[in-house]
């Protein structure tokens, strides 16, 4: 069943009220996209288990980031969440029964699967002050030697819970985020980036 | 800023966690069998050390999991985060 609210992001009311105003010739600082239409998917499971590590495998066709503060990136982003849970987010169009798919594959087994998808939005950020401006409303290090391609936490932007990863090539960032806090972060994001010039887009 | 060692994710700052009080304090099993004097006990009474104090925490902006630390009291000197043992899994 299509559920339109997957498929819009809640952003359209902010970006309206802006539009004009980001109409700047210079290339912009910092660029902020917005991707509705994701699968986000929380998984549990114990990391222990070669049951549950086959079952997810096959269904992902990719490996779980068993380190700390990891990501693994090809047909799905996994984020590692905690010792024993992972953030998967895939496109909802490649694969519609993802959820039913991973919650079949690990019937019987002490695990659980949770579809998030209509809960939270990511954001893609980059440009050259992508960093400049998350560290202003976040206590992570977000200096390239710590904070690199491949890492992931979640911690607090503008004292708003988020999960922060930098993806493959080390100039993207994903920010995932409750959707009722959207709103209020787009607006902090918009405000903080200002300096340096700030571009919206829906992808 | 004050650094604590989440013993999943690291060292992250203070405004990550919230605060649980002190460890090591489970519920009786059988709360019917006390008397009002040892369930005020439980439910009231702790130590309150100046120094050495064993503490839970939450890393409520990170990953949600409750963990114990080992703080002084005086110097804030965190001397050792812990898993909790197995079954306890926090307030
Ligand atoms: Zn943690």
């Amino acid at each position: 069943m299509p559920d339109p609210i997957l498929h819009s992001h809640g952003l359209e009311p902010f970006l309206s009220s802006i539009s004009s105003a980001t109409d700047c010739a210079e290339q912009p600082g910092i660029r902020i996209g917005i991707e509705p239409g994701l699968c986000h998917i929380n998984l549990r499971g114990d990391p222990g288990s070669v049951e549950f590590i086959d079952a997810v495998n096959s269904v992902l066709q990719q490996d779980l980031p068993l380190a700390a503060n990891t990501m693994t990136t090809g047909n799905n982003r996994i984020y590692w969440l905690g010792p024993n849970e992972w953030l998967i987010i895939s496109s909802l169009e490649k694969d519609k029964d993802r959820v039913t798919n991973l919650r079949e594959s690990v019937r019987g087994q002490h695990a659980c699967v949770t579809d998030l998808s209509g809960g939270q939005l990511a954001l893609r950020i980059n440009g050259p002050h992508a960093r400049d401006v998350l560290a202003k409303g976040c206590t992570l290090d977000f200096h390239p030697s710590v904070f690199h391609s491949g890492h992931c936490a979640q911690s607090g932007l503008a004292k708003t819970g988020v999960l922060i990863g930098l993806l493959d090539d080390g100039s993207e960032f994903e920010i995932v985020v409750r959707r009722s806090f959207v709103d209020y972060l787009a607006h902090w994001l918009q405000h903080a980036a200002e300096e340096f010039g700030v571009e919206f887009s829906v992808i | 800023m004050f650094l604590i060692k989440c013993p999943f994710c690291g060292e992250r700052a203070e405004t990550e966690f919230s605060y649980g009080g002190e460890a090591g304090i489970n519920r009786p099993l059988d709360p019917d069998a006390l008397s009002d004097v040892e369930w005020a006990d439980y439910l009231f009474m702790r130590k309150n050390p100046r120094g050495a104090h064993k503490e839970l925490w939450n890393h409520a902006q990170g990953c949600r999991r409750w963990f114990g630390v080992e703080r002084d009291t005086v110097s804030y000197r965190i001397s050792r985060s812990f898993e909790l043992p197995a079954g306890d899994k926090g307030p």
